[in-house]
């Protein structure tokens, strides 16, 4: 497994996280919990696009692993 | 007229009459009542008895004598409310029983209560040994409330340090196989939420004896068929290990990269993960 196919499976994990988060976040009736969820959404975002733009770069370097 | 159908008209009419009487007179247990308050609802019962089997010749008498028991003691309620004084003669002001571990032998005797009483009481608030109890106070209903010793009080999150996510209430939103549309709705959930989330578990509604939406939105459900397995929610527990896994993840990246700048956005990453993880144990976990 190349560098850049572990990196996305765990992207796809901190994916389904924040589909997950999101889902609690919006259905929980209490306040606090709602802020607790909303602040990991916001750091599993961040996280997620400094995920991605560091595939970009391993794939521009590594072209011959693209799409793996 | 002949007296049966006199009796139950009387009766009756009585009845009724009561029972708003007996609602107005307030929502308070019968056990938890002060003494006088339960002689005043038994002189009321007693009157509406006479008055119903006509064993007085003037019903006017009874409407006053049951009025005037029934209207004394909502004013002496409401008096009550507005001075401390009035309350304190109506209902007495508790006893201290037990002070510092010690028993008030004095007040013990002025509630003439045994020591044998006592300890039963105790024991009745699971306080089998004296030497557990801080302080116990005997309320104007005759309740004996026990304060035990710090060491003695059973243990809570707080003295664990321990931080839980707060609960509200869950809402029962199935029950016999019908779905409750105002407790849904007061959720912000509507019928076609519950229907995929049933579609999800596999059961079709009329298999739900109980279903409940706990405060985070997850559906617990007890069928009437209790042969069948159904998953319950453990979805928060696998986020969890979700978080934990792709921290895990993210550590070995910054180990294992050479690039300086892509290392240090890997461990800042997994430590604010990690910070975060925390955060969120008690809303995921317990």
């Amino acid at each position: 497994m190349t560098v850049a196919s572990q990196i996305k499976k765990t992207l796809a994990t901190l994916k389904g996280n924040q589909g997950t988060l999101r889902l609690y976040a919006l259905q929980t009736r209490d306040k606090e919990s709602k802020l607790v969820y909303n602040e990991t959404l916001e750091a599993t975002a961040q996280i997620i696009s400094d995920l991605e733009e560091r595939i970009k770069v391993l794939e521009y370097q590594e072209p011959q692993y693209k799409g793996n | 007229m002949q007296t049966w159908i006199q009796i139950l008209l009387s009766s009756v009419s009585l009845f009724f009459l009561m029972l708003i009487l007996i609602r107005l007179m307030g929502k308070r247990n019968i056990v938890r009542m002060t003494p006088f308050r339960f002689v005043s609802y038994i002189v009321a019962a007693v009157i509406a008895a006479i008055m119903s089997l006509n064993l007085i010749a003037n019903l006017t008498f009874g409407f006053i004598a049951l009025s005037v028991w029934v209207l004394f003691p909502i004013a002496l309620d409401y008096l009550s409310l507005k001075s401390k004084w009035v309350h304190d003669i109506v209902s007495g002001k508790e006893t201290v029983l037990i002070k510092h571990g010690k028993i008030m032998e004095e007040n013990l005797l002025q509630t003439r209560l045994t020591a044998e009483e006592l300890l039963r009481e105790l024991r009745s608030k699971n306080a089998f040994s004296l030497a557990d109890v801080e302080f116990a106070v005997m309320e104007d209903t005759g309740d004996i409330n026990v304060f035990l010793k710090s060491h003695k009080k059973p243990v809570s999150s707080y003295d664990l340090g321990m931080k839980l996510a707060p609960l509200t209430e869950p809402q029962t939103v199935i029950l016999d196989g019908n779905m409750l549309n105002e407790s849904l709705f007061s959720l912000g959930f509507n019928r076609e939420w519950l229907e995929i989330q049933l579609e999800t578990i596999g059961v079709s509604i009329d298999n739900v004896f109980i279903g409940q939406v706990d405060s985070s939105g997850d559906l617990y459900l007890d069928l009437f068929d209790d042969s069948i397995q159904i998953p319950q929610p453990k979805v928060k527990e696998m986020l969890y290990a979700n978080f934990e896994k792709s921290q895990a993840d993210l550590m070995s990246f910054s180990l294992e990269t050479k690039n300086e700048a892509a290392r240090k956005m890997y461990s800042e990453h997994a430590e604010k993960l990690e910070q975060l993880m925390e955060k969120l144990k008690p809303y995921l976990l317990r």
